[in-house]
């Protein structure tokens, strides 16, 4: 038995994920084979922000305070299937949006509107005008945007935008 | 309930149906009415048929803005008479993706993920996750996931709520606001109106603005002689047959000007300084009074960091404008007084200064726009050096605990070289920028100089005339130039008033129009179907009934987040029940006036709270006019005066921020002396000696036992052991009264007081104290 403190790892051989819908449930099987059954999961990651791929925490998403199941230390390593429905589940839990576009910043009354294109569709959102506190750069280049909603959008690579929105991003964001 | 029109409607082609009941923002209570078809898209409609579904029996149509993939789409949750529906929307074609029969939903919930949130129902003891949706529509499914709860417990008949109620829009265009704060969205804001209002609120100031009026008029009109006097110096002193006897008189006469314009520039300021500085003054001082009227919800709901930048930056810079305003009036009349005098001076050469001036505007309005986000870097860089210095002062014991001194350095030489960066990228834009903008204002000379040059050599004008011209021209481009700021500038103005006015406008706390008078209370509680909700669709506190007799204690215990807090908040009127009423010897709370019931009604509370002043004058707080004697035995009851007299400055000691530290217990025993100088006949301990060891919540507990002496005494208590002499206990559970009885039933009862006690003693052994009743 493993004991609360320690972190229960569970590797590719141990889980087996499932799809239903947008429910991903999952059995592990433990010591002695005993098989136990998660009718839902939750997938957090450890590192969302610097590491998507390492160490991933599983919850059981039924339980209160959905307890960790245990953590997978490397997802990208799971069989094709299992890593199908972590990538689609993880999609779903992270709405973190890329913006690879910016079609235009507005500034009005203390806020600033954007209108931008991401990897997961055309958004336009509101963020205080306070950069120190709406924005993170999280290495030279990689910056996080924090909107009204405390919804983040992510710029991952400032130079690889096209000129137009590098120039609307200088404008507004202390980069 | 009035009924509103949505008018609101997707792209799609829509069914065409009678629009006779659209009535989806009204929250049905009774009836469930079913919901307009026209309110959503029509391939929704077509699946629902297709999926054997009448269309017209929908009572509850929730969309959410993404897809099952997790890119931006477009899903719809359904709810009809006996099922729940969720359609997918991809590219125009709709399908359903789950169903599920009303009746077999046994709970329902939503969770928060990154950047969106999912509802889940359970069917048959197995969860499915209905869809995802973005952060901005968590309120409408957490609506939907209460509906389906409640109709799992409580039936069909169930209300459906309008998932829309209370949604954060504009009042004016019924748009999402941003600003959780705000009203009115940033394009519904009527300029002109909070012109008007900002007149009215200037209104002891009229007679000053007016003199600083004519002061601007003047200054502008002084300004406006100098050229013309050195135009005649060179046209009739200077010449050939030059009347020299002139020349002193010219001289005094600019000297003269001079001192003018000194003078009136002095006066001017001050008044200015003297108007803004007051007006602002007056506009805190409302905005505080204001403020203190104001309902506890409000300053829930408000970070006190976003308040005190209304109250204090947002008033400063509301005077800086003003200074500003009065800049613009001053360049404004100068733009216009100048261009006058050229114009009439020599009409030809007028036209000529008019061409310079669109490539100056420009170049100003640009040089702003591209200095500002450089000056922007710059503060962002100089604030996150600070930020960094002053992390490293105030945990400089960790620093050097972990040996991190040469990590630390390094930080601080990065975030330095930054600003020096941006320091420098300042300055050279301002460099590269500055003697371009020159160039711009000098090139009107040179136009001048040269069109006016040959008229002057055709004799068309005097060279003191092209003299004059050439020092109205310096005078001109510069003011010319600011003026482009103007917008900018109003807009500012316009953003801060509003959000003065906004905080101005807030709805005070109700107080009863004619108050019941009730000097001297016995102190007799009764709860009466009590209920309570911060969104009143969920209810933290739900139908509680209990009485307390005067003088009696009761002891209210649960689980965090049971609502024993908020249910002591309601009896101190911090917030008006949903449901119910509260009386105080047989009174309705809400007729009583809010002085009377704060008099009546003290508080302990777990974190107390000192104020910055000396320690006499904190246990004085409810009533300043107390004799030192009365201090003293206030604070000998409640076991504080042996420690203040045992410091150097006695009752005299200064605390609060910055002041000399006390520790908890000894601040919590000042809270103590502090009540019991107030001597109020409802007392409420909010979890008073939680905080604190157990020898500290000894003496704390011997203080507090003065202090209820006949006094009826509500206790809110997680250590039991508080509540030893408690005449009764009211146990709540999830907002509800679980059970309720002297201490000894209830540990007979072998309920979930028994079960408290019973994990306490527990923990009790452990720690060593004990926990007796």
């Amino acid at each position: 038995m493993i004991k609360s403190y320690e972190v229960n790892y569970l590797t590719a051989d141990r889980v087996d994920f499932a799809r239903h819908g947008d429910t991903l449930s999952l059995t592990v099987t433990e010591e002695n084979d005993i098989r136990v059954q998660y009718p839902r999961v939750v997938l957090r990651s450890c590192f969302p922000v610097s590491d998507q791929a390492a160490y991933l925490s599983i919850r059981d998403a039924n339980a209160e305070k959905q307890p960790e199941i245990g953590i997978i230390a490397d997802w990208t390593e799971l069989d094709d299937k299992d890593r199908e429905a972590v990538a689609a589940e993880l999609d779903l839990y992270y709405l973190v949006p890329k913006i690879t576009r910016i079609e235009s910043i507005k500034e009005e009354l203390g806020f600033l509107y954007w209108e931008v294109e991401t990897d997961k569709g055309p958004q336009e959102f509101v963020m205080r005008n306070n950069i120190t506190r709406t924005t993170r750069e999280v290495s030279p280049g990689h910056w996080l945007i924090i909107d009204v909603n405390d919804a983040r959008h992510e710029i991952e690579h400032f130079s690889a935008l096209d000129a137009r929105s590098q120039k609307l991003l200088a404008r507004f964001l202390s980069m | 309930m009035e009924k509103t029109e949505n008018t609101e409607s997707s792209e799609d082609p829509l069914i065409q149906v009678p629009k006779a009941q659209i009535n989806v923002l009204e929250f049905h209570v009774h009836d469930n009415p079913s919901i307009d078809p026209a309110l959503f898209p029509m391939p929704v409609a077509d699946e629902l048929r297709a999926t054997g579904h009448n269309i017209h029996n929908i009572r509850l149509a929730v969309q959410s803005n993404l897809g099952p993939d997790g890119q931006f789409g477009e899903q719809w949750l359904l709810i009809d008479d006996q099922e729940l529906m969720v359609l997918d929307r991809p590219n125009g074609r709709a399908y359903q993706r789950h169903q599920f029969s009303l009746d077999q939903i046994e709970d329902a919930k939503i969770e928060r993920c990154v950047g969106n949130g999912l509802i889940q129902v359970t069917v048959d003891q197995q969860p499915h996750v209905l869809l995802h949706y973005s952060n901005d529509f968590t309120d409408r499914f957490g609506r939907v996931a209460h509906y389906l709860k409640e109709r799992a417990k409580n039936g069909p008949t169930t209300p459906i709520p309008d998932p829309n109620a209370d949604a954060h829009v504009c009042v004016v265009c019924g748009k999402y606001l941003a600003d959780p704060s705000a009203k009115v969205c940033p394009s519904c804001v009527q300029r002109g109106k909070i012109f008007k209002r900002l007149m009215q609120e200037a209104k002891p100031y009229w007679g000053k603005v007016g003199i600083i009026t004519l002061l601007l008029v003047a200054g502008a009109a002084i300004n406006l002689i100098p050229p013309r006097l050195t135009g005649i110096l060179i046209d009739d002193v200077l010449s050939e047959n030059g009347n020299a006897g002139l020349l002193v008189w010219l001289v005094l006469g600019l000297l003269g000007l001079r001192i003018a314009n000194v003078a009136i520039n002095i006066v001017k300021n001050w008044l200015t300084i003297n108007v803004s500085g007051k007006f602002t003054a007056g506009l805190r001082e409302r905005l505080f009074s204001h403020l203190r009227n104001l309902p506890i919800d409000y300053f829930d709901k408000n970070q006190t960091g976003r308040l005190m930048t209304r109250i204090n930056q947002d008033t400063s810079e509301l005077q800086g404008l003003f200074s500003q305003m009065t800049n613009f009036a001053l360049n404004l009349l100068m733009v216009v007084g100048i261009g006058i005098v050229l114009f009439t001076m020599a009409p030809s050469l007028g036209l000529y200064v008019l061409i310079p001036t669109p490539f100056v505007m420009v170049a100003a309005y640009y040089y702003y726009r591209y200095m500002r986000p450089h000056f922007r870097r710059f503060w962002v860089a100089r604030w996150r050096l600070n930020a960094m210095l002053n992390t490293f002062l105030s945990g400089v014991r960790v620093v050097k605990a972990f040996a991190q001194e040469d990590q630390e350095e390094a930080r601080y030489h990065n975030r330095n070289d930054r600003m020096l960066q941006t320091q420098l990228q300042v300055n050279l834009a301002w460099g590269k920028f500055f003697p371009l903008i020159s160039f711009a204002f000098s090139a009107g000379g040179l136009i001048i100089w040269y069109t006016g040059g040959q008229a002057v050599m055709a004799n068309r004008i005097t060279v003191g005339t092209l003299m004059a011209f050439i020092g109205y021209l310096g005078m001109f481009y510069g003011p010319l130039s600011n003026l482009t700021q103007v917008s900018q500038a109003m807009n500012r103005f316009v953003t801060i008033s509003q959000r003065t006015f906004e905080l101005l406008d807030e709805a005070e706390q109700a107080q009863p129009e004619r108050p019941v008078h009730k000097p001297n209370i016995a102190g007799a509680i009764e709860f009466k179907h009590v209920t309570f909700g911060y969104d009143p669709y969920f209810p933290v506190i739900s139908d509680v009934n209990f009485k307390v007799q005067p003088g009696e204690m009761i002891g209210l215990v649960g689980h965090s987040g049971a609502g024993k807090t908020t249910l002591v908040n309601l009896l101190c009127r911090f917030y008006d029940v949903t449901n119910g009423s509260i009386l105080i010897d047989g009174e309705d709370i809400r007729n009583l006036s809010m002085d009377e019931i704060r008099q009546q009604v003290g508080m302990v509370l777990q974190s107390p709270y000192l104020f910055r002043g000396t320690l006499a004058e904190n246990i004085a707080y409810g009533k300043p006019d107390a004799t030192y004697a009365k201090i003293i035995r206030a604070a000998k009851a409640a076991n504080a005066h042996d420690f203040i007299t045992a410091m150097p400055e006695g009752y005299d000691t200064i605390v609060g921020e910055g002041g000399s530290g006390l520790s908890g217990g000894e601040r919590q025993r000042i809270s103590i002396a502090r009540a019991i100088l107030h001597d109020p006949r409802i007392l409420i301990l909010d979890e008073a000696t939680s905080s604190v060891d157990t020898e500290t919540e000894r003496q704390i507990q011997e203080a507090l036992d003065e202090l209820v002496k006949g006094r009826t005494t509500i206790a809110v208590a997680h250590r039991l052991s508080t509540l030893h002499n408690a005449d009764r206990i009211v146990v709540l559970n999830g907002g509800k009264v679980e059970e309720q009885g002297s201490p000894k039933q209830l540990i007979e009862n072998h309920g979930m007081f028994y079960n408290l006690v019973q994990m306490q003693s527990q923990m009790a052994r452990i720690d060593g104290s004990t926990a007796s009743l």
